[in-house]
């Protein structure tokens, strides 16, 4: 059986899953019963043999000693020495006869004057007498009888008695090995399905972190796991709720925002039209008010597409060239150069989301970069990548995550006054991009500035 | 009696050349919204932007107004109270061939589906500003006179007479007038002044629309499939106006029909 120190067992508990835990404390208990059993079992065979062969010794050894008196009290017999040879047989018990303090010894050459003082003396006195002893490395059975004139002793062997334990040690040992795996099996299968109420409620608990807010656990019928599914699905309901309350709440003001914005960006395309019947100081106010009517109405935009349900509409999809795409985006930008080394594939995509990431990583190289330099797209890995170079300042490194926040001003507060940006831009291509499942990050450019790498992989046609 | 099959929306209405509009004079839009200070902006922008502009605040008002003065192009709110601007679409669609913009609230909505479905012949998305809006009526007035000099083209067993904006079907040993609006006539003469060649859908959406945004297929796939009902056979198989996948779409010609 295995012994476990307390610090051990606290270690396990740290670092084991429940079911192994369970396992484990199965076959504890399982080896523990039948080590028990065993531990009894081994004693009681053991302690019975063992008197099976002391008694049947002895009984053999006074039915020897009867031959032997009679032969002593035959005065017609010349000695007991041929019967001690004869009684000896050549076999593994050892014969002696002790007589006026001469040994007769006959068998395996035991050293039977050896034998305990005590023995001797006993049946020297005239009471029968047996001890287990042990005799040249060997455990054996010495019996001691008094005989007309002396002592009879036969000395008789335990080692096969040792072995038949031996093996019936090695039978139970055995025995409590199997429980214990079984144990552990048995123990893993009930800790199994024990838990597996709570497995579902992690892969639950999985699917829901990873964005499925409609995962939810089945109707429990066990009444110790019941009140848990329900507060699992309540929470569930709850916090669906309110995700999309707040994915609405953004929708909904940006939508109230329209009516507004329309009457706004309208009456501001009528003031800039009469511009040169203003006075310089007007001018400057109308320009000002035109950019950021302008600006607000992107940003409008932007909410309203950023709120909506990231999920592509299996509808929207379809087969895409991205050269296409870029080269449309790139067409009214004078300078940037497209560079198309090999063909890359054609990927099943919502056409409108992709002409946006295009759009907006272009705007975002203008407005942060002095503008895109080299648009590339090439065959990626698992579908096609586009590169947008700029030559501006370009991005540091512990920065290159958190442009794709939403409002994020990439670390230079302030300045977005000068760039004309809404700051929802890249939010927008990585939210687009997450939706075709690809991939989007930020390098170093070789012209010195900024390298955004989008990844879209082909999709299933 | 002829067996061309014909929607339920589509009423006998005039799709010959020639406007209403005398020459020189502004093109008349109607805007139809249920916001007073949109109408009062749009118009003072639209009105800059040269067109005379009439405002109604709702279905109802809008369609006394049309009884009484006819406009060029009617400018519709979707989100119309009373009577909503679906409904508004489809009765004036069967009412005649008159150019309707629609307005909706999002781009990417079934609302865009729903109007083109209803008979629209563009959209445009809220905030409505009156520059993008002038480039959209325009190019919807234009859509009237397809520039080409053939006088009668065919597509199978059906004529187009593109100087008097006829479309005439020789089926079943019948003969019978089609009636389309203006965007499925020069959808229609596109195709046909191709002659079986594939004309890509960026072309057919520059050349038809003015649109330079290849992004938006289901206004070009809304108004084929109205097409289509009109003029085919059947309108599940077409066999005149053929779908190119990938690619845009093609008139059928002899050699279509022969294989």
């Amino acid at each position: 059986m295995p012994t476990v120190s307390p610090r051990r067992a606290g270690l396990l508990q740290r670092q084991l899953p429940m079911t192994w835990r369970v396992a484990i404390a199965f076959a504890a208990m399982s080896m523990a019963i039948t080590g028990l059993l065993a531990v009894v079992t081994w004693h009681l065979a053991s302690s019975y043999l063992l008197s099976r062969r002391e008694q049947g010794a002895t009984t053999q050894a006074a039915v020897d000693a009867h031959l032997v008196q009679e032969v002593l009290r035959d005065p017609r017999r010349n000695g007991p020495v041929d019967l001690i040879q004869g009684l000896a047989g050549g076999g593994d018990v050892t014969v002696a006869l002790r007589r006026q303090g001469t040994w007769t010894v006959s068998g395996p050459a035991q050293d039977v004057p050896a034998l305990p003082a005590e023995l001797l003396a006993l049946a020297g006195s005239g009471t029968p007498a047996r001890q287990r002893v042990v005799a040249a490395g060997q455990p054996v059975l010495a019996v001691a009888l008094p005989v007309e004139g002396g002592v009879y002793v036969e000395v008789a062997p335990l080692s096969g008695l040792d072995s038949s334990l031996r093996f019936l040690s090695a039978v139970l040992a055995a025995g409590v090995g199997v429980s214990g795996l079984l144990g552990l099996g048995l123990g893993s299968w009930a800790g199994r399905r024990a838990l597996r109420p709570l497995t579902e409620l992690r892969d639950a608990a999985a699917r829901m972190a990873a964005g499925d807010l409609d995962a939810r656990l089945p109707e429990q019928d066990d009444a110790d796991l019941a009140p848990l599914a329900a507060t699992f699905n309540r929470t569930a309901d709850d916090l669906q709720w309110r995700v999309r309350r707040d994915a609405r709440f953004a929708g909904d003001v940006s939508h109230e925002l329209r009516s507004p914005l329309t009457t706004l960006v309208n009456a501001v395309a009528i003031l800039r039209r009469r511009r040169d019947e203003l006075t310089p100081t007007a001018q400057q106010a109308v320009d000002l008010l035109d950019a950021d009517v302008h600006r607000f109405r992107t940003m409008v935009g932007d909410l309203l597409e950023i709120s909506r349900d990231e999920r592509i509409d299996e509808s929207d999809l379809e087969e895409c060239d991205m050269v296409d795409v870029v080269t449309h985006a790139v067409g009214a930008r004078p300078g940037i150069v497209v560079d198309v080394a090999t063909t890359p594939p054609k990927v099943l995509a919502d056409r409108r989301r992709l002409d946006r990431v295009v759009e907006n990583l272009l705007d975002n190289a203008a407005h942060h970069g002095g503008g895109a330099v080299r648009v590339g797209v090439s065959p990626s890995s698992d579908g096609v990548r586009v590169e947008v170079d700029d030559a501006g300042p370009g991005i540091p490194v512990e920065l290159r995550k958190e442009v794709f926040e939403r409002f994020s001003r990439g670390g230079i507060a302030g300045r977005r006054e000068d760039t004309g940006g809404t700051g929802l831009g890249l939010a927008l291509v990585a939210r687009h991009v997450r939706a075709h499942h690809g991939r989007v990050r930020i390098e170093e450019s070789p012209f010195g500035g900024a390298r955004v790498v989008v990844e879209i992989p082909r999709g299933t046609t | 009696m002829t067996s061309i099959p014909r929607p339920a929306r589509s009423a006998p209405v005039r799709c010959a050349a020639g406007g209403t509009t005398a020459p020189g004079a502004r093109t008349r839009v109607l805007v139809v919204d249920d916001d007073g200070r949109i109408r009062q902006a749009l118009s003072l922008a639209l009105d800059d932007e040269g067109f005379a502009v009439s405002t109604a605040s709702s279905g109802e008002e809008a369609m006394t107004l049309l009884a009484r003065d006819p406009v060029d192009t009617v400018l519709l709110d979707l989100m119309l109270p009373g009577t909503d601007g679906l409904t508004v679409c489809r009765r004036l669609r069967a009412r005649g061939d008159l150019p309707i913009i629609i307005v909706t609230a999002r781009s990417e909505s079934a609302e865009v589906i729903a109007g083109l479905e209803a008979g629209a012949d563009d959209y445009v998305t809220k905030p409505v500003v009156a520059g993008e809006l002038a480039a959209r009526i325009r190019a919807l007035v234009r859509r009237r006179r397809p520039d080409t000099a053939a006088a009668t083209l065919t597509i199978g067993d059906v004529e187009v007479r593109p100087d008097e904006g006829l479309v005439r079907c020789h089926r079943d040993g019948g003969t019978a007038d089609v009636h389309l609006t203006r965007t499925e006539f020069r959808l229609l003469v596109e195709l046909a002044v191709a002659g079986g060649k594939v004309v890509t859908r960026e072309d057919l959406l520059r050349r038809v629309w003015d649109y330079d945004y290849l992004g938006d297929t289901r206004l070009l796939d809304v108004h084929i499939r109205r097409l289509r009902c009109k003029i085919e056979r059947d309108p599940d198989h077409p066999a005149l106006v053929l779908t190119v996948r990938g690619s845009g779409y093609r008139a059928a010609v002899r050699a279509d029909a022969d294989g």
